[in-house]
């Protein structure tokens, strides 16, 4: 929390069968990598459904599996209404991404929200849009919406100096998933950009 | 010995550290948190049995056999299924083995995947057997092979338990290299092994004696940490969490960092209590620890604030919120309450996958029911995938407690109420422990309709084969002697309700089971077994009234509604695998491209 303790933690949200388990994989394969500790607790069995499902990561100091209620630093949502199931997680200073995508609930007569309903809830948080599964199917692989995330997280300074960018690029593995990487990675720089002046 | 460090799930740092043990036969029954355990065991163990059994009981049992002739064995299972193996444990606490035997428990505190979340501890106390508990994927592969070795010098079961929080934990583990497999060798001991009461009696004095064993060689897998007049005792997965709020509040304390919750160390708490004014214990779930150094404590007349259960509460799993709450209260440190917020979000439970054949067989058995003016039966059912038909627009389950008990509890609500019912069970289900209940539902003439769900597969814990794939089942009814068993393709919509009318009136007219096994396979697993681009379905717009039949009344994931109410299939979602076309009553839906090789087999084979 402080002193010369660094912890990242990042929650990642979504609907079961988007891949964030795969993406927990990717980030835990790219911390060992960079020798740096890593925790990812995953949600499996029936959750994995078509159900609200999210994975805790935390990166660093860390020795418990559950992010605390409060303390997400990132809220990556690769279907955006469950950043909101999730925003328990959050503080104000917490980085929110959202996926430009929703995806119906298998529930009859069910009342979407649309992104606008999910931007207008989430009116002072710190908000990031990406057109992930948009990108994925642009770099060639339209399951790689988890990497273009990793690939954002990464160019916004998520993992500070915990990971190195070589470590990604090894722990993703295809060629069509480096693309989905640096593409992430491009608009984060980009936003940074933007925010900066 | 040369380690390696891999990032793994905390189930394959138990299974590497199985095979670093030596384990020379594994056996298990799926069951989240603790499926990938056997699976990992399977995929990297050389020269070592495996096989998912049919229940719990026979993977115990098959593990304690095997120990008995000498050999290094271990039978895995999710909490619940020591339940169900718990009659041949308790045994194999009187007899011992000559080789070594672990049980993994793999506990679900919140319930995650679960119908409870009982604490399996308890049977270690109930049954006199040791119970060791990680709290990390490191810890949890060390603590493994620590537990083959505790067996193996105590010739005596013991349990590791595990947890959601470890098992489903990914992490770097350093991993220790697999040991050559200790196999057995026949030999008897039928004075031993056959619990008529004259040896069960003299098994019991054995029996303590190890217990006594147990409570000192349990003393060095515990550990004192750091100092301080309080001291916190943390048990399994409370150490990261008070090693972290400790941490995060700057606290400072003594710490006994607990291993194994039973027996617990008598000697290294008393060393520890010697220097402590406070006591905090942190627990997961049930005061198991609790009992016992209270006990202690009573014994040595130890005399020192004492915070426990009442304040961290049993329900649910532990978080690092929770337990920075109790240690504020410990410490006098005020901890401020997170505030909550509520925000409005559609819920979203988990759901039957496109292509799944249980939605048409629900679909199907309403219709059939209403139409025998059946439609208001209770409907018995079980625990699988199938369990989602309860949720709307099914609302076709009543009950579904605990495995195979679909069939014993229709008994019972027919006897109480002289209603016919429903008894709906999955095909591994059906094999864990339905089989049993059929028989007395033949035995004892029980008018129920059994539906059989027949998907060829164990599916909710990720498609591990069933005993369905090599034994027939209707052949298995009709052989128990059930008169009326039919088969249907779930599918084949229109023949199916006629099957379900037919056999409810049967029961009824009769007085006696039917069975009705609804047989296609787990969509999963059967687009795993083709090559090629499967199909597609369309909705052709002009026919198309918007009537909403297709995405709120039949669910299937890949139907979403256009802003004009109308029906769209969302191509990366669909299968193609047709259920939907015979749902539409505008027959607005047909399926396009060619089936792929293998489609029929996959399906239906």
């Amino acid at each position: 929390m402080e002193g010369s303790l660094v912890r990242v933690n990042l929650l990642l949200a979504g609907v079961g069968g988007q891949g964030l388990i795969t993406m927990g994989k990717i980030i835990a394969e790219a911390c060992s990598l960079s020798n740096t500790r890593v925790l990812v607790a995953e949600t499996h069995g029936l959750a994995q459904r078509g159900g609200a499902v999210n994975v805790h990561v935390r990166i660093g100091d860390v020795m418990a599996p559950l992010i605390p209620l409060g303390e997400a630093n990132y809220l990556v949502a690769l279907e955006a209404m469950e950043a909101l199931r999730n925003i328990n997680y959050c503080n104000k200073e917490t980085n929110i991404v959202l996926n430009r995508e929703v995806v119906r609930p298998v529930v009859p007569k069910v009342k979407m929200l649309s992104i606008k309903d999910v931007s207008d809830t989430l009116a002072g948080y710190r908000t990031f849009t990406v057109d992930a599964s948009k990108m994925a199917h642009e770099a060639g692989n339209p399951r790689a919406a988890n990497v273009v995330m990793i690939g954002f997280l990464y160019g916004l300074g998520a993992f500070r100096d915990l990971v190195d960018r070589g470590s990604f690029l090894k722990a993703v593995r295809s060629e069509t998933n480096v693309r989905a990487f640096e593409a992430g990675e491009g608009i984060a720089m980009a936003s940074r950009l933007t925010a900066s002046l | 010995m040369k380690t390696s460090i891999k990032v793994v799930l905390g189930n394959e740092a138990i299974a590497t550290g199985a095979l670093a043990a030596g384990v020379s036969v594994a056996a298990a029954y799926p069951g989240t948190p603790s499926t990938e355990i056997l699976e990992s065991i399977a995929k990297y163990g050389k020269g070592v049995y495996t096989e998912w059994s049919s229940n719990e009981k026979v993977a115990f049992e098959t593990a304690y056999g095997a120990a008995m002739v000498g050999a290094r064995a271990m039978a895995s299972m999710k909490h619940v299924g020591v339940n169900v193996a718990s009659d041949s444990v308790s045994s194999s606490s009187y007899t011992g083995v000559e080789g070594s035997l672990v049980l993994v428990s793999a506990d679900d505190p919140s319930m995650w995947s679960s119908q409870n979340e009982q604490d399996n501890r308890y049977f270690g106390l109930q049954y006199l057997i040791p119970v060791v508990e990680p709290y990390d994927p490191q810890s949890a592969h060390l603590l493994t092979l620590r537990s083959f070795q505790l067996s193996d010098s105590l010739k005596h079961p013991v349990m590791l338990r595990t947890n959601t929080r470890v098992s489903h934990v990914r992490a770097p583990v350093e991993i220790l290299p697999p040991a050559e497999p200790v196999k057995g060798k026949l030999m008897k001991d039928p004075h031993r092994y056959v619990l008529a009461p004259e040896n069960a009696r003299r098994d019991r004095k054995e029996q303590l004696k190890r217990w006594e064993r147990a409570k000192s060689m349990v003393e060095e897998l515990n550990e004192i940490e750091g100092e301080g007049r309080t001291l916190v005792i943390a048990s399994g997965i409370g150490y990261p969490y008070v090693k972290e709020a400790l941490e995060d509040l700057h606290l400072r304390a003594a710490i006994l960092k607990l291993s194994t919750p039973v027996p617990i160390p008598r000697r290294l708490i008393l060393k520890a209590l010697e220097s402590a004014d406070v006591v905090a214990l942190v627990e997961e779930l049930d005061p198991v620890v609790e009992m016992q150094l209270k006990s202690i404590m009573f014994e040595e007349d130890v005399r020192v604030k004492f915070f426990g259960k009442d304040l961290l509460g049993r329900e649910g799993e532990l978080t690092l919120d929770r337990t920075r709450r109790f240690l504020g209260k410990v410490f006098n440190v005020d901890v401020p309450e997170v505030p909550s917020l509520e925000v409005a979000v559609p819920p979203r439970p988990p759901a039957m996958c496109s292509g799944c054949p249980h939605r048409s067989s629900f679909i199907d058995l309403k219709k059939g029911l209403t139409s025998a003016g059946l439609g208001k039966s209770f409907i018995s059912g079980d625990i699988g995938c199938y369990t989602l038909g309860v949720l709307p627009p099914f609302d076709s389950m009543d009950s579904g407690t605990d495995m195979g008990s679909s069939l014993g509890l229709a008994n019972g609500v027919y006897r109480a109420t002289g209603e016919v019912d429903v008894a709906v069970i999955g095909d591994s289900t059906f094999f864990h422990s339905g089989l049993s209940a059929l028989a007395n539902a033949v035995y004892n003439n029980l008018p129920v309709m059994v539906v059989v769900l027949d998907n060829r597969s164990t599916a909710m814990t990720g498609q591990q084969p069933s005993p369905s794939k090599e034994i027939d089942i209707a052949g298995v009814a009709r052989s128990l002697g059930v008169e009326y068993v039919k088969v249907i393709d779930p599918f084949d919509t229109s023949n199916s309700v006629k099957v379900f009318t037919e056999a409810a009136k049967w029961v009824k007219t009769n007085n006696k089971p039917a069975v009705v096994v609804a047989k296609r396979a787990c969509a999963l697993d059967a687009m795993d077994n083709v090559e090629g681009k499967p199909p597609v379905a369309l909705v052709e717009l002009t026919k198309c009234t918007g009537c909403s039949i297709c995405y709120d009344f039949f669910t299937c994931p890949a139907i979403i509604p256009r802003e004009d109410k109308k029906a769209l299939i969302d191509p990366d979602e669909c299968i193609g695998c047709g259920a939907c076309v015979p749902v539409c009553p505008f027959k607005a839906i047909r399926i396009e491209g060619d089936e792929p090789m293998g489609w029929r087999e996959a399906w239906l084979g």
